[in-house]
Parts: C-alpha cells; structure tokens; sequence
C-alpha cells in the first residue's frame, strides 16, 4: 500500500475508530462534549489526510489497493480497498470540509439537547463520515453499496434524531422506504452485472443489452438517493431532522452520493445510450419542477429542499447528456454553496426559533455575517456571473446544447430563472423588508456557528475558477467560452433577482399569490406516493398479514391442536385397570387366530 | 382315548382359565387362572409328545420351572397389592391410568 493510498484509508477508518469509541463506551457518549470533541477530532484528521491528499495527487494518476473479501473456494469473489484518482481524492475533499464545517456548527446549534442525544449526534455524524467516505474512495461497486447502504442508514436515523416528534418519526420511515424501494435497482444491477462479468468492476465491457438494463437498475437507485422525480418527495420531508444534517446529508454529499455513483460508473454508462437518453429527461424534469415547487414554499428549510432536486436534476441531465465531469463539478461546487446556505438557514431559524419566512424580515441588521454569507450563497446558487454556481451551471447547460431538440436546455434554462426569482424571493423575506415580531429579539449567532459559514462562502465564492484543475485531474476537457449559454444564463439569472425584487420587494406579492397557491397543488405527486404506500403496501402486507396468521400459522396450529386433541382422547385406553389390558390380549389373540384361519 | 380327546380337554381347560382372568376380582384368583391357562398347555405339550413322539415332555418340565417363578413374583404382588389396599381386588389397583 502506497503512502497515498494510506492517507485515504485514514480518513476511512478515523471516523469508524470514533465512532465506534463512542458506540462500545457508553459513558463517553452520554457525556456528550467529550464525544462531540473526539468526533471533531475524527473528521479534523479526516479533512487533514484528504487535504495532504490533494497535494499529492498526481493528475490523471488512478491507484488502487484492494483485499479479497468474500473468499469462496480460494476464490475472491469481490474485494474491498482504496481506489485513489482524481474523483475521489477531489469527493472526499469536499465530503470531510464540508462535515467539518457542519459539525463546528452543530457544535453550538445543538447546544441545548441533553448531554446524552448531543453524544449521540455526533456519534452519528461520525459513523456518517465514515460510510460516506467508505463510498467515494470504493474500487468497486459492491463496496460502494456498502456504503450507500451505510449513509442510507444514517440518514435514516439523523432525519428521525428527535424520534420523539411524530413528524419526525414518520418522516424518516418515509425516506427509508422510498430509497430502499430504489435500492432494490442497486441490488438487481449488482446481480446483473455480477452474471455477466463475474465482478463489480465500473470499467467492465458489456453488452449494450446488458449495459442498458444494469445502468437502468442503477438509475432507479439514483432516482431514490438523489431525489429525482417522481421519488423526490422524500427530501422535503427529510427536512424534519435537525439543520446541520439537512445541510451535510440532505443537500451537500448523500444525495449527491447517487450522482457520485453515476459519475463513478460512467464507463457503464457511456455503454448505455438509451439509460443517458432517460436521465437527461428526468433530470430536466426533475429540475424545473422542483423549482416550480421552491417558489411556493413557506418553510425555508423546505425551499432550500426542493431547490437542492432541482440543482441535482442539473447534476443527472448533464450525466445523461454523456459529460460526467460537467455533473461532477456542479456536485462540489453546488455541496459548499448548498452547505452554506443551509447553515445560514440553520442560523437564522436558531435566531427567531421558527422555520417559516413569515416569521423573519428584516434580519439584515441583527445578523449581519448570516446575512452576507447567506447572500453569497444565494447569488452563487442563482447564477450570479463570476460565483461558483455560475460557472458549474454554466458548464452544464453547454453541455446540453443542442441535445434532444433543445427542449432539456430550455427547461434548464427556465429553471436557471427560476432558481433566481427563489433564491431571490428567499432573500428578500428573510433579511429584507421590515423587522418582524420574532426577529425583533433576534441577535447574531455565536462565533462556532460564524465559522463554519465564512469558510463555506469562500469555496462558494471562489470553487468555480478550480474548473480547468478539477478536469485535469479527472481527465476530462474543460474550455469556458463566451456563447449563447452563458450570456443567456447570466440575463436569466439577474432577471430572476430583479424579478423578484420586483414581486416580493415592496409587499407587492399579492397578484401572484392565485398563481403560487395553485403550483402548489402540484404536490400531488406526494399524495400519490402516500396513496400508493397506504392502499398498495399496507395492503399488500395486510394480505400477507393475513395469509401468515391464518393459513401459515393456522397449518402449524392445526397439528399441534390434533397432536393434543388425539392425545387427550387416546390416552383414556390406558385405564390403567389389569382386566381391560388382559381383555385387549385376548381380543388380539383371537383376531390373530381368525386371521390365520381365514387366510 | 385319542389326541382329539385331550386336545379338547385342554382347550376346555384354557378356556375356563381365560375366562376365569377376565371375570375374577380377586388376584389370587386370577393367578389360579393363569395357572389353569399355563397346565392346559402342558397338557397339549404332553398329549402331543405322546401320541406324536417329540420333546414335548422336556417342555413341560422347563415350563413348570417357569410357573414356579411365576407364582413366585405373582403372589409377592399379591402381598404388595394387599398392603397398599388392605385388599386384593385388582380393579381398585388402577394408579396407572392415563
């Protein structure tokens, strides 16, 4: 094993060590801060090995060092190890700052949990950083499911962390379904492509028949992980758990995991011409009515929820116009202005203690860094000409040029304004207008929570001049040119901020107020997924239900009935009484006799 | 006198003894019976050996050994049933029921 190979594996296990400190030693997770510091620490080493990382990558260079797992008959059938190149150096860099970041913050959000849960969150956010980095250093596919399965787990169990609220609970169950039920592609994609190659290998040749049909499982996993329609609906509801973690699981690196793997099985993908065709249509879809969505949001969380699958359809259309890199750059640069806006989020709902826009306005004065940091990656996420958003979305529409008609880059290019006029609309409520009552006793938040946003807005600010590096470490091409896309977006872009500085600048919301309410109904799609888990699979497991108690255990209640039933009667012969037993003899003697006569 | 004679003679025999154990209370008088069942035999094992030839008559002497055993056991039985119940009718004894 290679020193770099070395440092990756560190930033692997050294969240795993901490966490699994915290699990076997109770004491020191009920302690709480100690266990909060140990986890720091954790992802602190975490963030320094991938840093050093970084600096020693060399472009282009892939290194990889595996042991056999699964042995069967002296033979592997798989292995686990470390696969170092440029994507996953580049993914665990942004995974481990931004978990960083996130924890810092967590630090003083979650101040006010007990001891115990306090322990508890950070020990989870540990066990996190560790499967999410178990994914993104995987050599192959199984061991990335592993680790898919891992952040599944951990997602589920952060969105539920205050399992006390039965929003809470329910919300989580529901993301559990709706990814594990994508999941099941995962699994059938492993099993197809395990048939055809004997292995788990992403660079496998195939087939188109058998390309086609794995990279499809694949996508349907994608879909549920990345919250892509119509299996986005989990994402809005993940919401429910607490702010850092939507930031860190539920915008910057688990949803994204499902655009990681479509970038990571790419050699797959570029087999499949027909699986690219459907996702660069459902990643536009998913896209423009996301944000439609967005617009009509009262909950702050819950616009930054449908504007981050929006910004993942972005991601999935430029994979299924055939560019990895274009997705793969608006991954990281979208995971620190999302992070950002997160927190920033998270700070002004730890401020006014309310999650809805209506409660806030005005805040521009009270907090002051939340504000600038908050707007940073606000512009960045709309566009803004010269911020990072800017540049990866840009990358991506290129991309997009001419494909299937124009239509995809259209919608994207609607979705490019309407990203503006939210975001825009986001601003405008929250820090603009006049003070409402609950932001009146709102004060600027503490230094543990500043930190982490300033750090976050100068990657927000700043990731997208890194394009031409990250392509050449990926080894992809990158030009940026003055066209039609990017004149055209970065008009969209101010449009949509004017716009809404127009609409929702001087209390001037009312006439679109009928319009907004009636996008709302457009959530159908979620009525319909609960439609279909309550009447389709609680009725299917009410069948089932019913099958096992009354005919399975019905069978086996039966014969233990009879057993007991024949016993109580037969046991009445045994009268224990010395005639009827002579009698018996000398009946049986006699038929004996009879039958030797007659025969 | 001819086999047929004492062929009859003993199943006449067996059949009193047999139908002396299903009807007797006493154990003593069971006992009796199954005497009477066990002689019926030899009388057969004899008769055969004598009109057939055989070694019919060594039977009877092992099987007299065995009777004595029999009544040996059957009378302590006797003495043991009697001490439990101050009494020898057999259908009292019925601890062994299911």
């Amino acid at each position: 094993m290679s020193s770099l190979q070395s440092w990756a594996a560190l930033a692997v296990l050294v969240p795993l060590a901490a966490a699994l400190l915290c699990v076997v030693l109770p004491p020191l997770r009920r302690a709480g801060k100690p266990a909060a510091a140990l986890c720091i620490l954790a992802s602190l080493v975490a963030t320094a090995a991938s840093i050093y990382l970084l600096t020693q990558h060399e472009a282009g260079a892939v290194t990889r060092t595996e042991v056999p797992w699964i042995v069967l008959g002296g033979k592997a059938l798989a292995s686990i190890g470390v696969n170092v190149d440029g994507v996953s150096v580049v993914m665990l860099l942004v995974v481990c700052v931004v978990a960083l970041c996130v924890q810092v913050f967590s630090l003083a959000y979650m101040h006010d949990e007990t001891p115990s849960s306090y322990g508890r969150y950070f020990t989870l956010h540990a066990l996190f950083l560790f499967s999410m980095n178990t994914l993104v250093v995987a050599p192959n596919l199984l061991q990335l499911f592993a680790g898919w399965e891992l952040v599944g787990l951990t997602s589920y169990l952060l969105i539920g962390f205050w399992f006390h609220k039965p929003s809470a609970a329910r919300a989580s169950v529901k993301a559990f379904w709706m990814t594990k039920l994508a999941d099941m592609g995962f699994v059938f994609a492993l099993l197809a492509l395990f048939v055809a190659t004997r292995g788990f290998d992403w660079n496998a040749r195939l087939s188109t028949e058998t390309a086609t049909l794995v990279t499809a499982l694949l996508f349907l996993a994608v879909v549920g992980k990345s919250a892509q329609f119509p299996l986005h609906v989990w994402l809005p509801d993940a919401m429910e758990g607490p702010t850092p973690v939507s930031a860190l699981l539920h915008a910057a690196t688990m949803v994204a995991a499902g655009v990681f793997l479509i970038v990571r099985a790419d050699p797959l993908f570029a087999q499949a011409p027909a699986t690219c065709e459907v996702m660069l249509w459902v990643g536009s879809i998913t896209a423009l009515f996301a944000a439609c969505l967005a617009l009509v949001q009262s909950d702050i969380k819950k616009v930054l929820a449908y504007s981050t699958c929006s910004q993942l359809g972005y991601m999935v259309a430029a994979l299924g116009a055939g560019s990895a890199f274009a997705g793969f750059f608006h991954l990281g640069t979208h995971a620190f202005f999302k992070a950002l806006l997160f927190l920033g989020a998270g700070s002004v709902i730890h401020a006014v203690h309310s999650n809805e826009l209506a409660d806030m306005g005005g805040l521009r004065r009270k907090m002051p860094v939340t504000t600038l940091t908050f707007g940073i990656g606000a512009l960045s996420l709309a566009g803004v000409p010269g911020l990072a958003g800017f540049f990866s979305k840009d990358f991506v529409l290129a991309q997009l040029e001419g494909k299937a008609g124009w239509i995809p880059w259209t919608m994207l290019m609607a979705t490019s304004f309407l990203t503006a006029f939210y975001m825009g609309r986001v601003l405008i409520k929250a820090f603009g207008g006049a003070e409402s009552a609950k932001a009146h006793h709102a004060h600027e938040s503490g230094g543990a929570m500043l930190l982490p946003l300033v750090v976050l807005a100068v990657p927000a600010l700043a990731a997208g001049f890194l394009g031409g590096v990250l392509a050449e470490w990926s080894g992809a091409e990158y030009h940026v040119h003055l066209g039609l896309t990017p004149v055209v977006a970065s008009c969209l872009a101010i449009a949509g901020l004017l716009g809404a500085v127009m609409v929702f600048g001087r209390g001037r919301a009312a006439p679109f107020a009928g319009v907004l309410e009636s996008l709302d109904r457009a959530s159908a799609v979620d009525r319909t997924w609960s439609g279909l888990y309550r009447h389709v699979l609680l009725g299917v497991s009410a069948v089932a239900g019913f099958v096992d108690r009354y005919f399975v255990d019905g069978l086996i209640n039966a014969v233990g009935y009879t057993t007991i039933e024949s016993g109580a009667r037969v046991r009445r012969l045994q009268t224990g009484r010395i005639h009827d037993y002579a009698m018996a003899v000398v009946v049986g003697a006699l038929l004996i006799a009879l039958w030797g006569v007659l025969r | 006198m001819n086999l047929t004679h004492c062929l009859l003679l003993a199943s006449f025999l067996f059949c009193v003894g047999v139908y002396g154990l299903l009807t007797r209370r006493q154990a003593v008088a069971v006992l009796l019976a199954l005497e009477l069942m066990m002689n019926a035999a030899n009388l057969a094992f004899v008769a055969f050996a004598h009109f057939r030839g055989g070694p019919g008559q060594l039977f009877v002497v092992f099987a007299l050994a065995i009777t004595v055993a029999e009544v040996a056991i059957g009378l302590a039985l006797v003495m043991l049933l009697y001490r439990r119940h101050d009494d020898t009718a057999l259908d009292r004894a019925s601890e062994t029921q299911g």
